[in-house]
């Protein structure tokens, strides 16, 4: 009862602060933005740049080919600007390419050189062969660099074939996908609530220790941790209110929202415990400012790792908002992942428990200093 | 005048040098730089990543790890649990005397398509030798992903020199310091410059330290101080401002949470979103900021455009400074 009376008071003084609004404010902004400005899926065509060093017969070939992938079955005469002036060129717009197709080598070298596009010529040899020139940048990797060296050496015909001949079992049928907007969101809850938590409650511990607060706590008979624990409470609040605030307009019915419920107070109330520890080895902001923005920059990393998912080391996984990232993504999705989602909310809500008990101990020696 | 700014200045270093801050803060850039430079050559060396039985088939192993990156198992129920992972990881699988890809599902199109095409030209039989391609480069050695994070970095940078001058003028407040100055022979324009000076100071020696350890140290230096600078008139600003109509440290803690927000949208806006989007960002100061070091990174900006593109930012910061001059002027008093 004194836990909740502490609670509610301090939900109240924090609902006077600046702060509390700026955590809507923000929310607010986010979410128009994600309904205005982000489109459901970014424009994933790959843009090339290619000159056919050969008859034009021949060429001729090349094309019709490009053309029946075409999305209007016909090319378009567009210009593009090579070193300051304006050249001839077709473009062919596939699903997934947008080909132009220049009229000289020199202007396919200048793409790839100047504008850093990827750019090729094809030829015939001495023998009447088709032969392939890529242009790259020198950055690529060596076992991309394989793979564009064997890429021709079959006709298209011969590869596709061979390609629809392979067997593709998925291990789940009708495997629900986000769309890129919806693919940012887990980011989002992220960052706005498990990552700022850590600062945030910082934050008020060292505004209250400041202004004397804790002084005064200190003479009544309520215990330490329900001090902190009425803060914890309060990043709570303000982290689901915001986090709903952003993904109800923006993902509709289609999350599981009692799972995204407990995902978002257990990952909050682990950072918020995170805060807690790391504030309590520091006498002021200032002096904990740099310790807390380190642990906020290796809790970005996941991201990275989220946003390219062929590239996921071993390490990235140690670090907590790797599985925060991946829980919000299933939460979001809608897909039933129950015990995904319930294993590493409890995993969250021990090492929370851990470290909130941890640092009620050293604020309990230390809350006067 | 010069002197009272160096007395401020050497003030704020003293106490922020005890606090550790500035310590932090310039060590802050120096970590950042070795994390990129860690993890850049391993997401650039990502093409897909395959699971297979370990001794199945040796030359099919051999063959695809020219092209992809290949992680063995022992059994299938081990290739069926690295697939279920929440990586995009394709099993390839003996079925039968053949191979199926065994797939979670949900992967991209353009991964699942470049395992089919990579086990469609085993089976092909095609070698490197067979190639009629050949392949030219430019010498290039830094990703376009290392030059994105450096820039990103340089900006964040930027806005921690802000912070700095934010906290250090509510700790001012706190201690009932900062109305003794109007008692000082320092002017408010000695004090304003004067406490810029550590925070345009690090966001300097950060972003050096930064692109020299990154490999970008060649770059054209004056370009890069000239972009710095002017990036780091608005964190002034908006530092000042968080400094003086902060009354306490939750609130600037607040405000420096809005100042996120203008970077992620620019760097965002030019990385992930087409052009017809862009014309929404042109309010954005960092957006301009992000577009000028990404010249001076790639070495292929002319001076005229950097000049361009730090006008913009300098004009978009004067207009925001000259919405919060009256509040500093007001804070100051």
């Amino acid at each position: 009862m004194k836990l909740f009376s502490s609670f509610i008071k301090e939900l109240k003084l924090a609902s006077r602060g600046f702060y509390f609004y700026v955590e809507l404010f923000m929310a607010v902004i986010i979410l128009a933005v994600f309904l205005l400005l982000v489109p459901d899926n970014f424009n994933n065509q790959r843009t090339e740049y290619i000159y056919f060093d050969m008859p034009r017969q021949t060429s001729e070939l090349f094309l019709q080919e490009i053309l029946q992938e075409d999305t209007d079955g016909k090319a378009a005469p567009v210009k593009v600007e090579v070193d300051k002036q304006e050249k001839d060129a077709m473009l062919y717009t596939t699903s997934d390419q947008k080909i132009y197709v220049l009229t000289s080598r020199e202007d396919v070298i200048y793409m790839a050189d100047k504008e850093k596009k990827i750019a090729a010529v094809v030829k015939l040899d001495s023998d009447n062969a088709i032969n392939y020139e890529y242009y790259l940048q020198g950055y690529e990797s060596d076992k991309f660099k394989n793979l564009l060296k064997i890429l021709h050496v079959e006709s298209n015909e011969t590869i596709e074939a061979a390609m629809n001949n392979q067997d593709v079992k998925p291990l789940a049928d009708n495997t629900l996908v986000l769309s890129d907007k919806e693919n940012m969101m887990p980011s989002v809850l992220v960052f706005n609530g498990a990552l700022m938590g850590l600062f945030i409650i910082a934050a008020y511990i060292f505004l209250d220790r400041k202004e004397g607060v804790i002084m005064a706590y200190a003479v009544t008979p309520s215990p330490v941790w329900q001090y902190l624990m009425s803060k914890v409470g309060v990043i709570l609040v303000t982290t689901i209110l915001s986090s709903f605030l952003v993904i109800i307009p923006v993902m509709g019915t289609q999350p599981d929202y009692l799972l995204l419920l407990l995902l978002l107070v257990t990952t909050a109330f682990f950072s918020s415990s995170l805060g807690l520890l790391i504030a309590s080895f520091y006498k002021n902001v200032t002096q904990a400012f740099g310790a807390i923005y380190g642990f906020m920059l290796l809790m970005i990393l996941p991201n990275i790792a989220y946003f390219i998912p062929s590239w996921n080391p071993d390490y990235l996984k140690l670090i907590p908002t790797y599985p925060m990232l991946e829980g919000f993504k299933s939460v979001l999705l809608g897909n039933n992942d129950w015990l995904y989602v319930l294993t590493i909310s409890g995993g969250f809500l021990l090492v929370g428990a851990i470290l909130f008990s941890i640092s009620n101990r050293r604020y309990k020696k230390t809350l006067l200093g | 005048m010069i002197r009272k700014i160096w007395a401020i200045f050497r003030r704020d270093l003293k106490v922020n040098l005890k606090d550790s801050i500035a310590l932090y803060i310039l060590f802050i850039p120096i970590f950042l730089a070795v994390l990129i430079n860690l993890f850049t050559p391993g997401i650039n060396e990502t093409t897909v990543d395959l699971a297979l039985l370990e001794g199945d088939n040796p030359s099919q192993i051999s063959y695809l790890e020219q092209f992809a990156e290949v992680e063995l198992f022992k059994t299938i129920d081990q290739v069926q649990q690295r697939v279920e992972e929440r990586d995009a990881t394709i099993g390839i699988v003996p079925e039968n005397g053949g191979y199926y890809l065994m797939t979670q599902g949900n992967e991209p199109e353009g991964i699942v398509d470049y395992a089919k095409i990579l086990t469609s030209f085993y089976e092909l039989d095609i070698s490197m030798e067979e190639t009629n391609s050949e392949l030219f480069d430019f010498e290039r050695t830094v990703p376009p992903l290392k030059k994105t994070l450096v820039n990103t970095m340089i900006l964040l940078i930027s806005i921690l020199g802000g912070m700095l001058i934010a906290l250090n003028i509510v700790e001012e407040k706190a201690d009932n310091t900062l109305s003794a100055i109007n008692l000082t022979p320092a002017g408010r324009l000695t004090f304003v410059l004067g406490k810029s000076v550590i925070g345009v100071l690090l966001s300097i020696i950060g972003t050096l330290s930064l692109i020299v350890i990154t490999g970008f140290g060649t770059v054209n230096l004056l370009q890069l101080l000239l972009v710095l600078l002017v990036t780091s008139l608005l964190s002034i600003s908006v530092g000042f401002i968080q400094g003086l109509t902060s009354s306490d440290i939750m609130t600037a803690a607040g405000s420096i949470k809005i100042l996120f927000l203008p970077l992620l949208a620019g760097v965002l806006a030019i990385e992930m979103l087409g052009d017809k989007w862009q014309k929404f960002f042109y309010w954005n100061p960092f957006y301009w900021a992000y577009k000028g070091n990404d010249l001076i990174l790639s070495q292929s900006g002319t001076w005229s455009q950097i000049f361009m593109y730090s006008s913009i930012v300098l004009l978009i910061s004067g207009i925001v400074y000259l919405f919060l001059a009256p509040k500093i002027r007001k804070g100051l008093e």
